[in-house]
């Protein structure tokens, strides 16, 4: 089964889908309204846990500041079979890995967001799912 | 003379009923149901999309006034909670199943449909979901299907089309926050409209709330070599506030 095949056809349907998504689907699992997609913060950290689950992937990170104080992040991402479709893998971060994440931050000012994109240990940039992320404009497209 | 005379007629009845039914086994040996099992994702409108098969519009929304007022007025406060930045919460937020009909179009994930000549199964990637569709059973009366999330499922086939009929859905299961009574039916109509595309026409039909019929169509492209992904809500970090709103629970480290 070349189900790397099969994710990229299923890719651009998505990303095709994203467009004009709304009509006729069902309701979101959650809107991402509670995020604030017109701002993107970017942050470098340690990962303290990578979280391949339904029904959403979460990245946890510690990020050192300048005065050397820690501050802990919450990254929400798509679903693992959404992020697949644009490239992840299940072991593509680890605790102790240094990543370099963008986020659109939570509206209510908590300390999480919603991933744009991550820059892993090996340099890939990675997106959050088909039609967000990396080189795609937002669509804001709300449905996961 | 007359005996005989009848006896003939009986004769070429039986001849003729033979030729029908004949002729009827000919056409179904040769037109056999098309085979709709595998992976299916959503194909909507946009951009590479062939106008041509993307889904036709819905139809209105045509409740009755008395249920017209709270539809409105819950869609209205969705819209104001989600500009605010405080997204309204719904079963699903809890990882609630969508269940019929809405389990057919969960965003972006693709539905698996699997084909038997007595059963049609499809599973929905999101959340797991699982309908049964019987193809050997007649349907029973809407009051004695106990009301659930996929309700009860009986299938046919109409020439190249299988039409589905559903009741029995729970009244908090909703499609788009409609409103329903236990006396919604569901007719669905899926026929290929190309070799890899799917159309499942469905209607939702209700004497009780509905002024007319429902009509929304969705489409589905053939994903060959997709493998179905599992999905078990086990990590659900959204929870619903005081004021039922949805917020995303964040790690102290």
């Amino acid at each position: 089964m070349n189900s790397a095949a099969g994710a990229k056809v299923i890719g651009m349907t998505i990303f095709a889908g994203m467009i004009l998504a709304g009509a006729n689907l069902a309701w979101a699992h959650h809107s991402f309204s509670m995020f604030d997609q017109t701002k993107q913060v970017s942050l470098s950290g340690v990962v303290t846990a990578f979280e391949w689950t339904n029904p959403h992937a979460y990245i946890e990170i510690d990020v050192t500041g300048d005065g050397g104080a820690v501050k802990h992040w919450s990254v929400e991402m798509g679903s693992p079979s959404i992020l697949m479709q644009s490239g992840w893998k299940f072991k593509d971060l680890k605790r102790g890995d240094k990543v370099k994440v963008t986020l659109s931050p939570l509206k209510d000012g908590k300390p999480g967001g919603l991933l744009v994109q991550a820059t892993l240990p090996d340099g890939r940039v990675l997106g959050n799912g088909p039609g967000r992320g990396p080189a795609q404009p937002s669509t804001g497209a709300s449905n996961q | 003379m007359i005996q005989r005379e009848r006896i003939r007629f009986c004769l070429s009845i039986i001849a003729l009923a033979l030729v029908v039914s004949m002729a009827g086994l000919a056409l179904a040996q040769t037109k056999p149901a098309p085979d709709f099992s595998g992976a299916w994702g959503p194909y909507r409108a946009g951009r590479g999309a062939d106008p041509k098969l993307a889904p036709p519009p819905a139809t209105p929304v045509a409740l009755k006034p008395e249920y017209a007022k709270a539809y409105d007025a819950r869609r209205a406060a969705e819209a104001a909670a989600n500009s605010r930045g405080e997204p309204l919460a719904n079963p699903s937020s809890s990882c609630v199943p969508y269940g019929v009909p809405s389990m057919m179009s969960v965003a972006v994930y693709p539905i698996e449909i699997i084909q038997t000549p007595k059963q049609v199964t499809i599973i929905a990637e999101a959340f797991s979901e699982v309908r049964r569709i019987f193809m050997d059973r007649p349907q029973m009366k809407i009051d004695e299907v106990p009301p659930g999330y996929y309700g009860r499922s009986v299938g046919r086939w109409e020439g190249d089309t299988l039409v589905i009929d559903t009741v029995g859905i729970k009244e908090t299961v909703q499609y788009q926050r409609m409103p329903h009574s236990d006396q919604m039916r569901i007719i669905e109509r899926i026929r290929l409209v190309a070799p890899d595309l799917l159309h499942d026409q469905i209607t939702i039909e209700d004497p009780v709330v509905l002024q007319k019929p429902y009509t929304y169509t969705l489409a589905y492209r053939r994903l060959p070599d997709y493998e179905m992904v599992e999905f078990v809500c086990d990590n659900n970090r959204e929870y619903v506030d005081e004021n039922g709103v949805v917020r995303m629970r964040v790690r102290e480290k």
